[in-house]
C-alpha cells in the first residue's frame, strides 16, 4: 500500500508547495514595489528567498523520488539535491561576482526554471536532467555576458554583420531544417537539435537596439525595415507562426519606444493585421488554428484536441492542483514544451499558475525599470527590447494555452523544455542584467564625483572665510 | 532620452495590462467552466476504470432515495472482482437525466466530481486513503421524483417531445422527460438515432404563442395603461404595413390585453411589440434568459435564440413577438419562464441535485440561487391573472381542473405547411401559491389547447396528488 501513502503525502504537500511559491512571489512583489515606486530603493539583500527556493526544489524532488511504490528513487533525490545546491551556488556566485545585478530578477528566473525542472522530472525524468544541463549552460552564457558586455562601448562594428547573419540563418533553416510538429525550425547538430529562431532572437534585439538608438536617415531606416521584414519572413517560411508573431511584436514595441512614430507603428500594425487575415484566407493550417481557438469542443477528436486537453487539465487542477504525481499531465500534447503551463496548473493548481503569470509580469516591471534608469539610449533599448522579447513570448504561449488567443507553438521562457530556448532566454536576461550593472557603476561613479566635488567645495568655503578674515584683518589694520 | 523614458513607461503599461487581461481571462474562464471541463467525457483523468477501480463511484438516487444507478461487483472464478454500474429497471424513464458514461451524457458524466468523491475535503480524502480498503465516492441525490417521472413518460405515450416539471420556489426539477428515449442499461445495442439528445434542456423549438407571455411582460413593463388598450382583430389584420393572421384565420373582434391573451390573438401582440420597440422587447426577453448562455452547475442547456436587432425587418420582429419568426427556445427555458412568473418575477437557477450524500450517510443539501429578476412582482401578478383567464375561459380551457387553479398559456408553433404544428403549454399551479411549474411540448401533435394543455393538467393533478 505504498501507493496510498504517496497519495496522502502528495495531497498534503500541495499546500506546502503553494505556500513556498506564494512566499517567494509575495517577497518579490514587495521588493519590486519598493524598488520601482519608492524614492529610496531597498537595501541590496535577498533575505531567505534562495533558501526557500532550495527547499521547494528539495521537497518536490523528494516527493517525486517516492513516487515509485517499490523503492525510493535515489537518482531523483540526488538530482533534487544537485539542483538546490547548484542554484544556491549559482545565485551567490553571480550575486557576489557582479555587484549591481538585479538579484530579484535572477531569483524569479530561477524559480520559474525550478518549477520547470519539477514538471519535467514528473513527466519525463531524462528530460529534466538534460534541462538542468541547459540551465547550467544558460548560466555560463549569462556570466560571460555579464563579464564582457558592460565593457562594450558600442555595437556599431558588429551591427551590419549581424543584420546579414540573422535573416540568413533563418532562411537557411527554413530550407534545410528538420520538420517537427508542422514547423521546419530545427537543425540537427550532432545528437541534439538547435532551434536557430530562438538564438536569432538575441541578435534581433541587439540589432534593433543599435539601429534605433538615435535619429536615422530614411536610408538607414529602410535597411532596418528590410532586416525586420527578412527576419519575420524567414520565421514564417519555417511555418513557425508564434515565432513570426513574436518577432513582429518585438519590433513594433521597440520601434515605437525609440521613435515615438505613431504613424509608422500604426501602419505596421495594420499591415500585420492584414497579413494575418491573408494568412487566414490562404493557409489551411492557420485556419485550423483559429477554428480550434474559437471552439475547441466542436471537433475535440481533431483540431480542438490540443486546446481542449489543455483546458481539461487546468479545469481538473482546481485551486491547489491534483497533487504532484497524482494528475495525468502526460495526456496533454506537448506537455513538456508548449503546454507546460497547463501541466503546472493541473498538478500545482491554478493559484501557482497565476503566480507563474505574475512572475513574468514582475520580470517586465523590473526590467523596464532598469531600462528607464539607463544612461544612454542604446542601453535603454537593449534592456527594454530584451524584456519585451521575454514578455511577448510568455504572453503568446500562455494566452494560447488558456484559449485567450489562437494557439501558436512557442516555448515558455525558462520553463519549457528546450536548450535553445533556455540559452536564448538567459542571454536576454544577461543583456538586462548588464544594463543593471552599468546603471550601478554609473551611480557609483556619480557618487564618487559628487563626493569629490563636495570635498572641493568645502575647500572653497574655507578659502572664502579665510579671505574674509584677511579682509577684516586688513580693515582692522587700517 | 526623456521621450525614451516616457515611452518605456508606456510600453510597460501596455505589456502589464496585457498580462492583467491574461490573468483575468484565465481565472474568469476557470471560475465559469472548470467543472464542465473536468466532467467532460473526453477528460481521461476521470475515466472510471471498472476492472480495477481506484475509487468506487457512488450511486445516483431520486429524491425519495430510490437507487437509480449503483456500482455492483461480482467475484470471477479466478477470484478477481469485477465491478459494473447497475441501472435500476426503471432507469429508462429518466434516461436523459441519469445518462450514461458510454454516451457521455447526463448525471453519470456531469456529476462525476461527486460520484468519485473529488469534492471531498482533505481530511475525508486522507481518511479514506489511510483507513479504508477501497475508496468510495459520494452518492448524488437528484431532485426528480421517479414515480412522477414514470407517470409523465407513460402519459406522453408515443408522442415525441418533452415535459419539464419544476418547483418554482426552489428551482428543483421534479421531472424532466424527453421522448424518444433510450435504455441506458442496455450497453450492447446502439440507441435509436436522436434518442440520446435531452430535448428538455438542449432541444430548440419555435415557441409559438407562449412567446406572447414574454411580449406581454415587456408591454407591462414598458407601456402605461396597457391593460386597457384594445384593438379590433379581423382574423387577417394589417399591422403597420405587415399582414398578420391569427391561427386558423379566426377573427377575434375587439380584444383588450386579457382577452387577447385568452384567445391568443396574434394581431394584438404584433401591434403592441410595435409600440414597445425591438430594443425594450429584446431587453425583457433577455432578462428572461433569451440569448444567454447559462452555465448551470447541474444541467447542460442550449442557448435560446431571439435574433432581433436594429436591422431586423419589421415583419420578422412582429412575428417574433408571437413566437413564430426565428425565435427558438428550449422546454427547460420555457419552464423557467413559467416558474419565474409563478415566483413573483424572480428566476431561480434550475437544480437537478437535491443533495450529496457522503460516506457516513450525511446529506449536504444544495441550494438554488437567484439568477435573474426579469419582471416586477406587480407585473407578475397581472400576468398571473391573465394566464388564469387563459385556462378558465381561453385557449387553455382543456387544462381546467376541479380543485386546482391552473394558470397557463398554450402555444401552437407552425413548422411548415405539410406538417402538424408543435403543441406547447406552459403554466403553473395552484395559481394563488404556485408550487408547480410546467412546460410541455409535443412535436407535430396538433394545437397546444387540444394536445398539450390536457396533458399538462393531468401531470399537475398527479403531482399535486403526490404532495407537491
Amino acid at each position: 500500500m505504498y501507493d496510498k501513502q504517496y497519495e496522502i503525502l502528495a495531497l498534503t504537500l500541495r499546500y506546502w508547495f503553494l505556500l513556498l511559491i506564494l512566499y517567494i512571489f509575495a517577497k518579490c512583489v514587495v521588493r519590486t514595489l519598493k524598488d520601482v515606486f519608492s524614492d529610496s530603493p531597498s537595501e541590496r539583500s535577498t533575505g531567505n528567498i534562495p533558501f526557500v527556493l532550495a527547499l521547494f526544489s528539495l521537497s518536490s524532488f523528494g516527493l517525486l523520488a517516492m513516487q515509485d511504490s517499490q523503492n525510493f528513487n535515489k537518482e531523483t533525490a540526488l538530482l533534487g539535491i544537485i539542483i538546490s545546491a547548484g542554484v544556491l551556488f549559482q545565485f551567490y556566485l553571480i550575486y557576489f561576482l557582479f555587484p549591481g545585478i538585479d538579484e530579484i530578477l535572477l531569483l524569479m528566473v530561477n524559480t520559474l526554471s525550478i518549477v520547470g525542472f519539477v514538471m519535467l522530472q514528473r513527466l519525463t525524468p531524462e528530460l529534466a536532467l538534460r534541462q538542468v544541463e541547459w540551465f547550467a549552460a544558460g548560466c555560463i552564457i549569462l556570466m560571460i555576458i555579464l563579464l564582457f558586455f558592460p565593457r562594450v562601448k558600442g555595437l556599431k562594428i558588429i551591427s551590419y554583420p549581424m543584420m546579414a547573419l540573422g535573416p540568413l540563418i533563418l532562411f537557411l533553416v527554413a530550407f534545410i531544417g528538420e520538420e517537427s510538429g508542422g514547423a521546419t525550425s530545427r537543425l540537427p547538430v550532432g545528437q541534439f537539435f538547435i532551434q536557430p529562431a530562438e538564438l536569432v532572437k538575441v541578435i534581433y534585439v541587439l540589432v534593433l537596439a543599435d539601429s534605433l538608438k538615435n535619429e536615422k536617415t530614411i536610408r538607414e531606416k529602410g535597411l532596418l525595415f528590410l532586416f525586420v521584414a527578412a527576419s519575420v519572413l524567414g520565421v514564417v517560411l519555417q511555418k513557425d507562426l508564434g515565432g513570426a508573431l513574436h518577432y513582429f511584436l518585438v519590433f513594433l514595441f521597440v520601434y515605437q519606444i525609440s521613435t515615438n512614430d505613431w504613424i509608422l507603428t500604426g501602419f505596421a500594425s495594420g499591415a500585420g493585421v492584414l497579413a494575418s487575415i491573408i494568412a487566414y484566407k490562404i493557409f489551411p493550417h492557420v485556419r485550423i488554428r483559429v477554428e480550434a481557438w474559437k471552439n475547441p469542443w466542436s471537433d475535440i477528436e481533431g483540431r480542438g484536441w490540443q486546446v481542449a486537453q489543455s483546458l481539461m487539465a487546468m479545469g481538473s487542477g482546481g485551486l491547489v492542483g491534483l497533487g504532484l504525481g497524482l494528475g495525468s499531465p502526460y495526456i496533454i500534447p506537448a506537455s513538456r514544451t508548449d503546454f507546460i503551463f497547463a501541466a503546472i496548473c493541473e498538478e500545482f493548481g491554478i493559484l501557482v499558475g497565476g503566480m507563474v503569470i505574475g512572475f513574468y509580469a514582475l520580470i517586465i516591471i523590473r526590467s523596464m525599470h532598469k531600462a528607464s534608469m539607463a544612461h544612454n539610449p542604446e542601453d535603454m533599448l537593449l534592456a527594454c527590447g530584451s524584456a519585451v522579447s521575454l514578455a511577448v513570448q510568455a504572453f503568446i504561449i500562455i494566452g494560447g494555452v488558456v484559449k485567450m488567443i489562437p494557439l501558436t507553438g512557442i516555448t515558455l521562457p525558462f520553463v519549457s523544455y528546450g536548450g535553445s530556448s533556455m540559452v536564448a532566454s538567459f542571454a536576454l536576461l544577461g543583456l538586462i542584467q548588464s544594463v543593471s550593472i552599468k546603471n550601478y557603476r554609473h551611480a557609483i561613479e556619480m557618487e564618487n564625483q559628487a563626493d569629490s566635488e563636495e570635498y572641493s567645495r568645502e575647500d572653497e568655503d574655507i578659502e572664502v572665510t579665510l579671505d574674509e578674515e584677511e579682509f577684516y584683518m586688513e580693515g582692522a589694520e587700517e | 532620452m526623456k521621450h525614451l523614458k516616457r515611452n518605456i513607461r508606456g510600453a510597460s503599461m501596455v505589456l502589464l495590462s496585457l498580462f492583467m487581461l491574461l490573468t483575468a481571462y484565465f481565472y474568469y474562464n476557470l471560475f465559469l467552466y472548470s467543472d464542465r471541463w473536468f466532467s467532460n467525457p473526453n477528460n481521461a483523468r476521470v475515466r472510471v476504470d471498472m476492472d480495477n477501480p481506484h475509487i468506487i463511484p457512488g450511486s445516483i438516487m431520486d429524491r425519495n432515495q430510490t437507487v437509480l444507478v449503483e456500482t455492483k461487483s461480482f467475484a470471477e472464478k479466478n477470484g478477481s472482482i469485477t465491478y459494473y454500474r447497475h441501472y435500476n429497471k426503471d432507469s429508462k424513464y429518466a434516461a436523459h437525466v441519469i445518462g450514461s458514461r458510454q454516451y457521455g451524457i447526463g448525471a453519470e458524466v456531469l456529476y462525476i466530481k461527486y460520484l468519485l468523491g473529488y469534492d471531498n475535503n482533505l481530511f475525508e480524502r486522507i481518511y479514506q486513503k489511510a483507513f479504508l480498503d477501497q475508496e468510495q465516492g459520494n452518492n448524488v441525490i437528484l431532485t426528480i421524483d421517479m414515480q412522477l417521472q414514470k407517470y409523465i413518460v407513460d402519459a406522453m405515450g408515443n408522442e415525441k417531445g418533452s415535459v419539464v416539471l419544476m418547483h418554482p420556489q426552489t428551482g428543483e426539477i421534479l421531472a424532466m422527460a424527453s421522448q424518444p428515449t433510450f435504455d441506458p442499461s442496455i450497453i450492447h445495442e446502439e440507441p435509436a438515432e436522436g434518442s440520446l439528445l435531452n430535448k428538455a434542456a438542449q432541444g430548440l423549438y419555435p415557441p409559438g404563442s407562449i412567446m406572447k407571455v414574454i411580449t406581454a411582460a415587456a408591454a407591462l413593463e414598458n407601456i402605461e395603461g396597457i391593460s386597457a388598450y384594445s384593438i379590433n382583430c379581423k382574423g387577417v389584420t394589417e399591422v403597420d404595413g405587415v399582414v398578420i393572421s391569427c391561427y386558423g384565420g379566426e377573427a377575434h373582434g375587439n380584444v383588450d390585453f386579457t382577452r387577447a391573451m385568452e384567445v391568443s390573438c396574434n394581431a394584438y401582440f404584433a401591434e403592441i411589440v410595435q409600440k414597445i420597440g425591438w430594443k425594450q422587447f429584446k431587453k425583457t426577453a433577455e432578462a428572461f434568459g433569451f440569448n444567454k448562455d447559462y452555465i448551470f452547475p447541474d444541467i447542460k442547456t442550449t442557448k435560446s435564440h431571439l435574433p432581433v436587432s436594429r436591422n431586423t425587418e419589421k415583419e420578422e420582429l412582429l412575428w417574433s413577438a408571437v413566437g413564430q419568426g426565428k425565435v427558438l427556445a428550449s422546454p427547460l427555458h420555457m419552464a423557467l419562464v413559467a416558474s419565474s412568473i409563478a415566483n413573483g418575477g424572480t428566476m431561480l437557477e434550475p437544480k437537478l441535485i437535491y443533495g450529496i450524500q457522503s460516506r457516513t450517510g450525511k446529506i449536504h443539501l444544495q441550494q438554488s440561487r437567484k439568477i435573474a429578476e426579469p419582471i416586477s412582482s406587480e407585473a407578475a401578478e397581472i400576468l398571473t391573472n391573465t394566464l388564469i383567464g387563459v385556462v378558465e375561459n381561453g385557449t387553455g380551457r382543456q387544462a381546467r381542473s376541479v380543485g386546482m387553479l391552473i394558470a397557463g398559456k398554450t402555444g401552437t408553433a407552425e413548422v411548415g405547411a405539410d406538417k402538424k404544428p408543435h403543441a406547447w403549454f406552459i403554466g403553473f399551479a395552484p395559481a394563488d401559491n404556485p408550487t408547480l411549474a410546467i412546460a410541455v411540448i409535443l412535436e407535430n401533435s396538433g394545437t397546444g389547447g387540444s394536445k398539450a394543455a390536457p396533458l399538462a393538467a393531468r401531470i399537475l393533478r398527479e403531482a399535486s396528488k403526490l404532495g407537491y
